[in-house]
């Protein structure tokens, strides 16, 4: 009988995990036995990511589902000595990760379960996703870096998939095509990153890597260096940004949704895990480690270098975007300069920054999944692709239009949105740890600035000018569904992303108080 | 017995890297592709193993002398799958434009 208590108590914290696969492996079987119903594989997606968030929220002590936790108390955020090595550690803030990733593939599954009934591959998509989703969650917990690669290569093999599963369509396909050849080639860096620093180390763990010896300079700074190039790449950071553009365009809305949202949160987790322990270790010396670790050679070249990528990033997406006349390209870009202010958070690597970042990360996943989720809806009603496309769709289509101006306030910073909360956290942050950070925080500012006149352009489009009398008038509405025909699923996504925004916009308390406290307790024990 | 040296390992399995990328993003056949990608993974594989028996990991207490070798066979696994996929993907864009060549899928390019 104890091998199973032994069992159980390595095995049930992973029941999120196992809930996910299990998901996973019901919708693929469906789809062997022929019961191919959109609705049915949505619900099954839906349910599982629910549950697992409910039960992620309780491991992390939110109030009504506390009870429901999995993970004993002392297991999450406690200190690891270097010389154990674990493959996996829960902290809370891979926790509070591992909600945003099961939030993100909740609000797609809900987004695409009214689609056609008869569409094929709805079996695909959905056991995909939550493939892709299981992988995420695995990045969540990773203390070594081979588990977190293999992870992230879950994750990406499952959205190379993901982007091409129409299958017929040459755009998603070229797409996934590009997809691909970008991933194999972030792959191999980030592959031969950790190979350099298991020599330069001894060992793929963080935790062993950060109480170990200085390492060989050369090995570390190679290695180090090619994490940068590879993860920045699934973080989609200039000058690693290229392919995301084409490869939101070209994939289905759905599934552009899940890649802007969720899948390239990972890129940001694994930048938290693996580059915030040698900057932590420059500053504070001796005293967190007497041997040195890798923070004295790397630490500080590293900061610099993420701020140098954070402001590029930052200003070239907004500039990028600012020339867009496609909304889902204007998106991608946006998405992109998004990821730089995040980074902020990273290189000045304080409680607070990092509390900031993840909020942020908290802002872009929710609005931007549901950005993109109006931008399938809009599709599905028959209007194009471009802005002005969408004139005059606020006053026909008035949900659709003030979600979307919610999300787009709320992308842009407004006050009263999630995004002005998150903006504020990251931005004193920065202007609190002083030295160059305080540029970091000023170039933020200038940028969020900036980016209000492409996101307010699109919502004059939609309110103030009038649509194009000679523009095909948009498919009538189907008889019998509710809000405006976009269907339950999508109408209750796009809904509660709009809601979402503004009341964590008005009372972010819930929200920021488990960031905080994660973040606190990152910087002390985490990887 | 003589040893490879490290500077010498490094700058092999940095060549082939090199080698790998360059080919990744030039070659127009997407097999060439393929395996540019698969000589990348190789020289990640053969720094693993080689640094198995480095003496970093030998007196190290978290490592096993056998790590290096076990993380090799991973890779190889990985390696594999990352390359049936890609396969797939380009069965797809076959199908629907009769070619392999990267180049010609150009929709995107606006």
């Amino acid at each position: 009988m104890s091998d199973w208590g032994a069992f159980g108590a390595f095995v049930g914290p992973f029941l999120p995990e196992l809930l996910l696969l299990a998901g996973a492996l019901l919708v693929f079987l469906l789809d062997v036995l022929e019961v191919r119903r959109v609705e049915l594989n949505g619900a099954i997606a839906v349910a599982v990511t629910a549950v697992g968030l409910l039960l992620v929220l309780a491991d992390l002590g939110v109030a009504p589902f506390a009870g429901l936790a999995l993970i004993p108390a002392g297991q999450i955020d406690s200190i690891v000595t270097p010389s154990s090595a674990p493959l996996y550690s829960f902290t809370s803030l891979g926790l509070v990760f591992q909600a945003f990733f099961l939030l993100s593939a909740l609000l797609v599954s809900l987004g695409s379960m009214s689609r056609p009934s008869k569409e094929r591959g709805s079996a695909v998509f959905f056991g995909l996703l939550l493939l892709a989703t299981l992988g995420m969650m695995l990045v969540g917990v990773a203390s070594d870096l081979l588990f977190l690669v293999l992870a992230i290569e879950v994750v990406s093999i499952s959205t190379y998939l993901l982007v091409a599963y129409t299958r017929r369509d040459a755009r998603s396909v070229e797409a996934a095509m590009k997809f691909y050849i970008i991933g194999a080639l972030s792959t191999v860096l980030s592959l031969f990153g950790v190979a350099l620093l298991f020599g330069a180390f001894g060992t793929t763990n963080l935790y062993a890597i950060e109480g170990s010896a200085v390492g060989t300079p050369t090995l570390v700074l190679l290695g180090y260096g090619l994490l940068v190039a590879g993860l920045a790449f699934k973080v989609t950071l200039v000058p690693f940004h290229a392919w995301a553009v084409d490869v939101y365009d070209g994939a289905p809305h759905d599934v552009s949704a899940f890649l802007a949202g969720g899948t390239k949160k990972i890129g940001l987790f694994a930048f938290f895990l693996v580059f915030i322990g040698p900057i932590l270790l420059a500053r504070w010396g001796a005293s967190f480690n007497p041997l040195g670790g890798p923070g004295v050679e790397i630490g500080p070249l590293l900061q610099v270098l993420l701020a140098v990528l954070a402001v590029v990033t930052m200003t070239v997406g907004n500039l990028l975007a600012l020339q867009q006349k496609e909304i889902k390209r204007m998106l991608a870009y946006s998405s992109i300069s998004q990821a730089g202010y995040m980074l902020i958070g990273i290189t000045v690597a304080t409680a607070p920054a990092v509390a900031g970042a993840t909020l942020q990360i908290f802002a872009h996943v929710i609005l931007t999944t549901g950005a993109f989720l109006v931008v399938a809806a809009v599709a599905a009603l028959g209007v194009g692709a471009r802005i002005d496309d969408w004139r005059g769709l606020g006053l026909r289509r008035p949900y659709l239009g003030v979600a979307f101006s919610f999300m787009l306030l709320g992308l842009a910073g407004i006050p009263l949105t999630v995004g002005f909360v998150s903006k504020f956290v990251l931005f004193s942050s920065a202007i609190q740890a002083e030295g160059y950070f305080v540029w970091l925080a000023i170039a933020g500012v200038l940028n969020s600035a900036a980016s209000v006149f492409y996101y307010a352009r699109v919502i004059k489009v939609m309110f103030l000018d009038a649509p194009d009398p000679s523009a095909p008038p948009s498919r009538p509405e189907a008889p019998g569904l509710a809000f405006e025909g976009l269907g339950y699923g999508r109408a209750v996504a796009i809904g509660l992303v709009a809601v979402l925004v503004i009341f964590f916009g008005i009372d972010p308390q819930p929200v920021l108080g488990v960031v905080q406290s994660a973040a606190q307790h990152f910087v002390l024990v985490g990887p | 017995m003589t040893t490879l040296p490290v500077g010498d390992l490094v700058a092999l399995a940095s060549g082939l890297v090199a080698i790998s990328i360059f080919g990744i993003l030039t070659r127009r056949n997407f097999i060439l592709l393929l395996i540019a990608l698969e000589i990348g993974m190789n020289a990640a594989i053969l720094t693993f193993v080689y640094f198995a028996a480095f003496p970093q990991c030998v007196t190290a207490a978290t490592c096993h002398p056998l790590t290096g070798q076990a993380i090799a066979v991973v890779v190889i696994g990985l390696a594999a799958t990352e390359v049936a996929v890609g396969l797939a993907i380009v069965l797809a864009l076959h199908r629907i434009r009769g070619t392999t060549n990267v180049a010609e899928a150009t929709t995107l390019q606006l």
